[in-house]
């Protein structure tokens, strides 16, 4: 999704539909691997749950890279922190990625819309609710290293509407505190903000969010082009424990 | 389609934009277990209350090119989301029951959700299997499957029908249908014609003479129906002045003398019955009622005094007793003159009938609230009925037609009304469900009808009404015809 000439523009890519099994799970983790070779994080496939999540954060980090070597001179808003060391984005992998952005002149600035940052016993983004915006607070000598979690930005907390609305917002560490600032004022002076949150970032959620009917579609597809049958198996919590059996079946 | 839901005789499919159905489409829910299938028929097209369809629309709406974009979908799931998006809910209403080739109306059992079949029926397999065609076949029209469509005319014997839908439908092409095709199987029919709208029918298009034309035989007032107070019976006279004169029982009881004291003379003409009203010995007041009724009854031009001038209403019957029409037509005539002259037919009818003078007639009585009086409504479906008068009420007001008609009516030919109160009014029909009326009605493209009761065997089907090679007439006359151009 950019935002160009007062307009906005999407590039809509998928979706594409996997077949994880317990059976080929491995298999299509070692792909996943192979794509990541260089900075291998976990050893065993992991469970049949986030396996999903391994496969999403790979085409996410793929498309970021794209982007950031395509475009020049450009804010480049992500969806997240710029934590690494993750099992899905390793600290070397997150470097390449906000270099290539600094060698094309361009900005990363990461929204999180949650944080479980805290400062003083009190959640970061409560900081400055307060605060007539546009605020931006830059949290100070935090740790950079968190068992193996590596914060790869500088952390601000952003209230950039006057409403009570603040976001954890990461910018690469390796710019300069006047050029973090003078991104920050670019992204208010070019992109539309509300409840301070850059336009351009919630229309990106909106557009790659599957609907339920398109949930429905593709299962369609699978079942046509596979021949598969779709069973939708019995919630044993639920069937044990009835309205209180909560969570995920199994 | 898939078996979605039943609530009573409702009945909801969901249906895939591949397979094309139209409201008045009949279908079969095929049980493989029991061998049973339910005969269902659609009355309304939903689309399919599909979760999250109001964020994708939302999100897709791309009117005000705020957005613009590409999609780059390798696999082609959007296809298959689309096929998902257009899918439809059949809201459908259980006709019968196929219990191995055996037609019941019932719905008291349960296809199986999961295994259930859902097919198209159509029209004429429903027909084959309801055996609905009949000795007296009628060509009715065509189906929305573009089948001709027979029916048994034989199914009006007996019946009560009513034709109604808005101006401009067709209610009166229909019953130009009906009546030909009754002439067709040699009944006789009497129409009251308003509009002088029957009185082509033994001619085609172009004006020249049809195979109908020697069985077509119009009689209008003042003109070829004149009648002679001795043609006329007491009784008949009688109920012409009580219920269309509204003359007093006191004034009724002494014009009886009056008539039969100049029936025992052998004097029985209007120009006696002035006389003898002028000399009889009575009251000033029954004396003005009567004189004032005798000059209603003289300026109505339908009785005279010569009898090589009068016509016999009873020799046109009997000309149409193997077959014909005898058209009154009631064109250009005064509301009392008009109903002077139905009373006379009604109660020449029922004098024929009662004397098994005639079998039966069909009568087509087109708005007849313009002329009938208040009783006759009770009439028609009761004791004149049994005398063998079947009547088809035609109409664009439902309203004016009782709601014990509706009722008792055992043939609706409906035609599309818009008019919330309209679909009311006919939807108190016993023959279908209110629902049925209601959603089929409303959506019916012009010169199509809803034929509902005895004729279709209880199976409502929606058809296409086939063109006639008559003349038509009593068209609404426009000032801005191409002609005046």
């Amino acid at each position: 999704m950019w935002r160009q000439d007062n307009h906005y523009h999407y590039l809509r890519i998928g979706p594409f539909p996997f077949h994880i099994t317990e059976k080929n799970k491995n298999e299509i983790y070692s792909l996943n691997q192979h794509h990541k070779k260089a900075h291998l994080q976990e050893y065993t496939s992991p469970n049949l749950l986030y396996t999903q999540t391994r496969l999403t954060t790979l085409l996410e980090r793929w498309i970021q890279m794209s982007v950031n070597q395509t475009t020049h001179n450009s804010l480049i808003l992500w969806d997240g922190s710029l934590t690494a060391g993750t099992p899905e984005t390793s600290v070397q992998e997150m470097e390449q990625l906000l270099k290539k952005a600094r060698d094309n002149q361009n900005t990363v600035l990461a929204f999180s819309k949650m944080t479980r940052l805290l400062l003083h016993g009190y959640r970061v983004t409560d900081l400055i609710w307060k605060h007539p915006s546009p605020c931006l607070l830059k949290i100070q000598n935090y740790p950079i290293h968190v068992g193996p979690l590596c914060l790869m930005g500088n952390v601000h907390v952003a209230k950039l509407t006057e409403d009570r609305y603040t976001f954890r917002l990461d910018i690469d560490k390796q710019l300069s505190h006047k050029q973090s600032i003078e991104a920050v004022q670019k992204l208010l002076g070019n992109d539309l903000i509300l409840q301070s949150y850059p336009e351009t970032l919630r229309l990106a959620h909106i557009f790659s969010t599957f609907t339920a009917n398109e949930v429905l579609g593709i299962q369609r597809c699978i079942a046509k082009e596979s021949n598969m049958r779709i069973i939708t198996r019995p919630n044993i919590r639920r069937i044990l424990f009835g309205r209180f059996g909560k969570g995920l079946e199994g | 389609m898939r078996l979605y839901k039943k609530e009573g005789t409702t009945i909801q499919i969901i249906s895939f934009p591949n397979e094309k159905v139209e409201k008045g489409d009949y279908l079969t829910v095929e049980d493989p277990n029991t061998g049973k299938s339910l005969i269902v028929q659609v009355i309304d097209i939903q689309y399919a209350n599909i979760p999250g369809i109001l964020d994708e629309l939302l999100r897709n709406y791309n009117g005000d090119s705020y957005i613009q974009g590409e999609d780059v979908d390798p696999f082609e799931v959007a296809t298959h989301i689309a096929y998902i998006q257009d899918a439809c809910l059949l809201i459908c209403k259980i006709r019968a029951t196929n219990n191995n080739g055996d037609i019941i109306s019932t719905s008291s059992w349960l296809p199986s959700r999961s295994q259930a079949i859902v097919k198209r029926l159509p029209v004429e397999t429903l027909f084959a299997q309801a055996k609905i065609n009949g000795k007296h076949s009628m060509h009715l029209g065509e189906t929305i499957e573009k089948k001709q469509l027979h029916v048994d005319v034989g199914a009006l014997d007996g019946g009560l029908n009513i034709i109604t839908g808005k101006k401009g439908t067709g209610k009166s092409h229909i019953s130009k249908l009906l009546t030909l095709s009754l002439v067709n199987h040699g009944a006789p029919v009497v129409i009251l014609d308003l509009n002088s709208e029957y009185t082509g029918l033994g001619q085609d298009v172009d004006g020249k003479p049809n195979e109908f034309h020697g069985k077509i035989h119009v009689l209008t007032p003042r003109q070829n129906l004149k009648v002679t107070l001795i043609q006329l019976k007491l009784r008949v006279m009688l109920s012409i002045l009580v219920n269309a004169l509204h003359l007093p029982g006191t004034s009724a009881r002494e014009f009886r003398r009056i008539w039969c004291s100049l029936e025992q003379k052998g004097v029985l003409t209007m120009y006696e019955l002035g006389e003898g009203i002028r000399n009889w010995k009575c009251n000033q007041h029954v004396r003005d009622a009567l004189f004032s009724r005798y000059y209603t009854l003289l300026n109505s031009g339908l009785f005279t005094d010569n009898p090589a001038q009068s016509s016999s209403l009873e020799d046109s019957l009997y000309k149409a007793r193997i077959g014909g029409v005898v058209v009154i037509n009631l064109h250009d005539t005064s509301i009392i003159d008009r109903l002077i002259v139905v009373e006379y037919v009604l109660g020449k009818l029922m004098e024929l009938l009662a004397n098994w003078k005639l079998r039966a007639i069909f009568l087509f009585a087109e708005e007849a609230h313009l002329y009938l009086r208040e009783t006759y409504w009770d009439d028609i479906v009761t004791r004149m009925r049994h005398f063998g008068v079947f009547t088809t009420f035609i109409t664009n007001q439902p309203d004016t037609i009782r709601e014990n008609i509706y009722r008792q009516a055992d043939n609706l030919f409906l035609f599309n009304f818009n008019n919330e109160h309209d679909l009311e009014t006919i939807s108190r029909a016993s023959k279908v469900d209110a629902e049925t009326v209601k959603c089929v009605a409303r959506d019916l493209p012009p010169h199509h009808c809803l034929v509902l009761g005895k004729v279709v065997n209880d199976f409502p089907i929606v058809t296409k009404v086939r063109k006639l090679d008559v003349h038509a007439l009593g068209q609404t006359r426009l000032f801005f015809s191409k002609e005046s151009y």
